[in-house]
């Protein structure tokens, strides 16, 4: 038993809804949204969320844990504020997906599966994101949800990435600045 | 009966029932196809692919609907372009199954090339090395050389402990999910899964503790290779230094066949110790599953600097060495003189054999017995229980106009007090059978249960008369306690499908009651029975989920639970007192003893009470001896020796010491060291110029006791010797079809007849005997409880499962704990209000139980034989 339910007291709201498109005896269907809201409040899904998880649909936190091992879109560690998942299946390496990402880790000076030094951006290969026909193409997780950006080019990314990056420090001042008024 | 389907499996013409599995179909014509995935207790999953044959199915004229014909006017058999799967493919008629050609063996061997890309080949230092699925049929069907290139293999954790009892090498795992399927299947305990996809797919534990299950040694069973271990046996020994000795688990009531692994040991000086314990088949008991209590909690068993080694005659106040002569002479001496005055008490762990020969021993000299529990009713179980041609693998669903079984589990936590009745029950569920838990709170029964009903803590009893009630015409006046349960329209509903079942049986526990209240309750459960009709046939009857291994046997043989036992203990005068410990279970027993009364404590250890003892005798364990337990379900089975006894000599000696002289040679001058417990009453009737008490050997007594004991007419140790086929064939050179455990070659035991007493059994007029329990308005009330994990004498010499077993606790209520500001995990002081007995321990709490209930787990240092009040304080 947990001592304290940390999705339950921040989002009973959220949780209510999820549940409430489910019907009772199949509850634990609702383990995929319940997974992505615990996810985007911290980037990864704890340990102590796939117990809370567990309880909440009465199912196992092996089978919890099972789930996020299953789907590239779940993370059990922190890694990167933001997940670049890049698609490499077949219909996307056809049209220069594989590519694509050597190329842009190389610009960003990292292997895939790494992160950058700033610890902002991590970019991964991943299979079928279903957009074959816009390859190369990638999603972008971060706490604010999931984006599409489909018939990229390295220089379309790096842009992006530029973007991702302003908008962090942009959080991160606003950030100093709200404990600076609570503080004083 | 459906027609059988008459197909060709390696061009012999083979009859199989409609829906076989060609793998099935092929192992019962002496074909084995290879497999990893499939075990024939599970549904195929296809996910190894390694069991591929060549499939031909015969050509039908789509315009006649007739089959196509050769020239030859042999039907025309079309062969699909790919090879298929036996494990899961059924049989078609006229189907034409090639295992043994090229192309089979072809698309074998490649997908052996393919699951050895992953594997890292480490048999030699292996524990499955020698005994592995995926060694033999590399062996068998494998490439020589591999085409990869080798250091592309995976190399992932060798050691990944899942849990402190398995250890997971995830290098060796080939993905067939045997272990998470039988977790989910078998067990219900979805604590193992698997994590990634493909190449990258392991196998995890989340839970707290790791594997936390009752049940996870039997995935060491089934693995297909060397990646889930037991820590217990983990670089024990390799397969082939092995021995069998066929067993019983000594641990329940339910007499699961077991195979004690053995091998002699420098350690020990050259003798034979225990390395393993094993699930042995018995389709009727166990089928091919043993919980981890009977897999691990055998070392108590084992020799060890504890063990009694020779008889302690108290002199001077002190307990000293002696010899046999003259700790037995002077116990034939003792016990001559008190004659009706001797008292024997002894515990169910006992083998019918020593039961047996103590009773015989106690009636000829006019002395009194008792039976060592806590749980009472099982003279009904001899005349209401288990008949010939009983199995749990019957039960389920019913027939075309048949209703299905029905199976009433009360007062018990199945999965604690009897695990592997529980682990059959569930799967009669899923056959179909209506399972009625009726308990006091929630346990894991309830999820296969058609029906989970609640009866307030203290009213087993009287929950059951409401059900016969409900089902009479005129209702009977039912206690104040139970008028909520009798009014559920569940409890009518569940009432009615067991009247209308086919086959219908009870199991009653002894969960809260103690002596009085489990006896009362087992009158209920036998009134519900024979007003049903669901007595003296097989697969009807009553069932004691009893404490102890031959609490059954026990009763069988005429031995009742003591009632008394404090009064019987103390106005005695002389004690024989066999495999029991009450000093140790409750202190207030001590007042009992001193004086001149004459105590002989017969044991495996100093217990409690042998050190009260004048005489304390050293016995021989259940793996040391011969001898047969009767089982709950009333199966009496055969154990056999599996080691020698501890010798009185160390193994140091220089001088070839006086080995232990062996009872079985009858004239031997001198006894040495541990005895059978049937053989030391033999040997004191003889000096009391008693005859007619067997001790030559276990099967001597045995015979004795097929001539005396009615129900056990006719019986001998041959017949509980024999076999005959059980199906799935498992344990002989196809591991990899049913894993590694044992075939059984040495005796799937006999089931006894009904006692008959006279006059066949009636429903007795218990409603007025059933008392209105009621909680009291004020104060806790404690009720006991079974766990499977206790720290009784006998499995704290298990030390692998102490992180289990934990500290003594108690589990209180939500209410009781918000009041008292105790919370989960945290200490209290728990004041047990009629002994006086005060101690501090951890709490659990259970939200789900009602306010004012305390539960005191059997056997964790705490005295609880009945529900008794209690006060409770917090504490630091």
């Amino acid at each position: 038993m947990l001592e304290r339910k940390y999705l339950a007291e921040k989002y009973a709201q959220e949780i209510q809804a999820i549940l409430e498109k489910y019907p009772s005896d199949r509850r634990q269907s609702a383990v995929m949204p319940l997974l992505y809201l615990a996810q985007r409040d911290k980037m990864y899904v704890s340990r102590e969320d796939i117990l809370e998880i567990g309880e909440i649909l009465g199912i196992t936190s092996t089978e919890v844990a099972s789930l996020i091992g299953f789907y590239t879109l779940y993370y059990d560690q922190p890694k990167g504020v933001y997940r670049i998942q890049v698609c490499v299946d077949l219909p996307c390496a056809l049209r220069g997906a594989e590519k694509f990402l050597t190329e842009l880790c190389d610009r960003l000076g990292i292997q895939p599966g790494e992160t950058t030094p700033d610890g902002l951006i991590a970019i991964e290969p991943v299979m079928c994101l279903a957009a074959c026909d816009k390859a190369p193409m990638f999603q972008v997780q971060s706490g604010a949800g999931l984006t599409y950006h489909e018939n990229q080019t390295v220089e379309n990314a790096l842009s992006l990435i530029e973007q991702l990056r302003r908008d962090a420090a942009g959080r991160r001042v606003a950030g100093h600045e709200r404990g600076r008024d609570a503080n004083g | 009966m459906t027609k059988p389907v008459t197909l060709t499996i390696n061009g012999i013409q083979v009859e199989a029932p409609p829906g076989t599995l060609i793998v099935d179909a092929a192992k019962k014509v002496g074909f084995d196809i290879p497999v990893f995935c499939y075990h024939p207790k599970m549904e195929p999953v296809g996910m190894c692919r390694e069991c591929l044959v060549e499939i031909g199915r015969p050509v039908i004229d789509r315009a006649t609907g007739e089959a196509v014909l050769e020239e030859d006017g042999s039907p025309k058999i079309q062969f699909g372009s790919k090879l298929e799967l036996a494990c899961a493919t059924p049989v078609s008629p006229g189907m034409v199954v090639l295992g043994k050609s090229d192309n089979a063996k072809a698309g074998r061997d490649d997908i052996l090339e393919f699951l050895l890309t992953s594997h890292p080949l480490d048999c030699p230092i292996c524990d499955k090395g020698g005994e592995c699925p995926l060694q033999d049929l590399t062996m068998a069907w494998g490439p020589g050389v591999s085409r990869f290139l080798y250091e592309e293999k995976q190399h992932l954790a060798k050691r990944y402990p899942l849990g402190e009892l398995i250890m997971l090498d995830r290098e060796r795992c080939i993905q067939c999910g045997r272990c998470v399927r039988f977790q989910d299947i078998f067990a219900d305990d979805r604590v193992i899964g698997f994590s990634q996809r493909g190449r990258s797919l392991e196998i995890v534990s989340y839970s707290e503790p790791g594997f936390d299950s009752y049940w996870s040694g039997n995935t060491t069973d089934i693995c297909p290779v060397g990646a889930l271990t037991t820590m217990d046996f983990r670089f024990g020994a390799r397969p082939w230094e092995l021995r069998l000795a066929a067993s019983i688990c000594s641990q329940c009531a339910v007499g699961c066949n077991l195979a004690l692994n053995v091998r002699r040991e420098v350690v020990t000086g050259g003798d034979w110790v225990v390395k393993r314990v094993m699930p042995r088949q018995n389709e009727e008991v166990n089928e091919i599953w043993i919980c981890d209590k009977g897999r691990f909690g055998h070392h108590y068993a084992e020799q060890g600097p504890k063990r009694l080694e020779q008889p302690l005659v108290r002199k001077n106040g002190e307990l000293q060495p002696a010899s046999w002569d003259e700790a037995l002479d002077l116990i034939a001496e003792r016990f001559g003189s008190a004659g009706a005055g001797l008292f024997t008490l002894a515990g169910s762990r006992l083998a019918n054999e020593d039961l047996f020969n103590l009773d015989q021993l106690t009636r000829r000299l006019g002395g009194k017995t008792g039976l060592y529990t806590h749980m009472g009713g099982g003279k009904l179980t001899t005349q209401v229980g288990l008949t010939p041609g009983s199995n749990f693998k019957d039960l389920g669903g019913g027939g075309e106009n048949e209703p299905p079984d029905a199976v009433l589990v009360v007062g018990c936590d199945l999965e604690e007090e009897a695990p592997v009745w529980w682990l059959l029950l569930r799967q009669a569920a899923k056959r179909g059978a209506a399972v009625i838990a009726l308990n006091p709170r929630a346990t894991k029964l309830d999820r296969d249960a058609r029906f989970s009903l609640r009866y307030p803590f203290g009213s087993a009893a009287a929950a059951v008369l409401a059900m016969t009630s409900s089902l009479s015409q005129k209702p009977h006046d039912l206690p104040e306690s139970i008028q909520d349960l009798s009014r559920n329209p569940d409890l009518k509903a569940a009432a009615k499908a067991f009247a209308e079942a086919r086959n219908a049986l009870v199991i009653f526990g002894s969960e809260g009651m103690g002596l009085a209240e489990s006896a009362a309750l087992a009158q209920a459960c036998a009134n519900l029975l024979l007003t049903t009709g669901h007595t003296g046939k097989p697969n009807n009857g009553l069932l004691g989920a009893w404490p102890r291994a031959n609490e059954q046997g026990a009763w069988e043989l005429g031995w009742e639970a003591d009632a008394n036992l404090l009064e019987h203990l103390s106005q005695a005068e002389a004690l024989y007192i066999v495999a029991a410990d009450p000093v140790n279970d409750d202190a207030a027993f001590q007042s009992a003893f001193g004086s001149d009364k004459f105590v002989v404590v017969q044991d495996l250890y100093l217990s409690q009470t042998a050190r009260l003892a004048d005489v304390v005798l050293p016995v021989q364990s259940w793996i040391e001896r011969e001898g047969s337990y009767t089982s709950g379900g009333r199966r009496v089975q055969r154990f056999y020796p599996a080691i020698q006894s501890t010798t009185a000599m160390p193994p140091k000696t220089e001088a070839p010491g006086v080995r232990r002289a062996s009872v079985l040679t009858g004239s031997v001058p001198e006894l040495q060291g541990p005895q059978a417990d049937f053989a030391i009453p033999s040997l004191i009737a003889e000096r009391l110029q008693m005859d007619g008490l067997n001790h030559s050997s276990a099967a001597a007594v045995f015979a004795q006791i097929g001539e005396t004991v009615p129900v056990f007419a006719g019986l001998t140790y041959q017949k509980l010797a024999e076999v005959h086929e059980q199906w799935p064939i498992v344990g002989r050179a196809d591991m990899y079809y049913g894993g590694t455990l044992y075939e059984n070659t040495q005796g799937l035991g006999v089931q006894l007849e009904l006692a008959r007493t006279g006059a066949p059994a009636q429903p007795q007029p218990a409603w007025s005997q059933v008392e209105d329990f009621r909680l009291p308005k004020l104060g806790l009330m404690a009720f006991p409880v079974t766990r499977l994990y206790d720290q009784g004498s006998t499995l704290m010499h298990t030390e692998l499962l102490h992180q289990r077993i934990g500290e003594s606790f108690v589990v209180l209520n939500g209410f009781d704990a918000a009041r008292l500001k105790i919370s989960h995990g945290g200490k209290a002081r728990i004041t047990f209000n009629t002994s006086a007995q005060s101690v501090i321990v951890q709490v659990r709490l259970d939200a789900a139980l009602p306010e004012r209930v305390v539960l005191v787990p059997r056997s964790f240092g705490l005295s609880i034989d009945a529900p008794t009040p209690v006060e409770v304080r917090p504490a630091g």
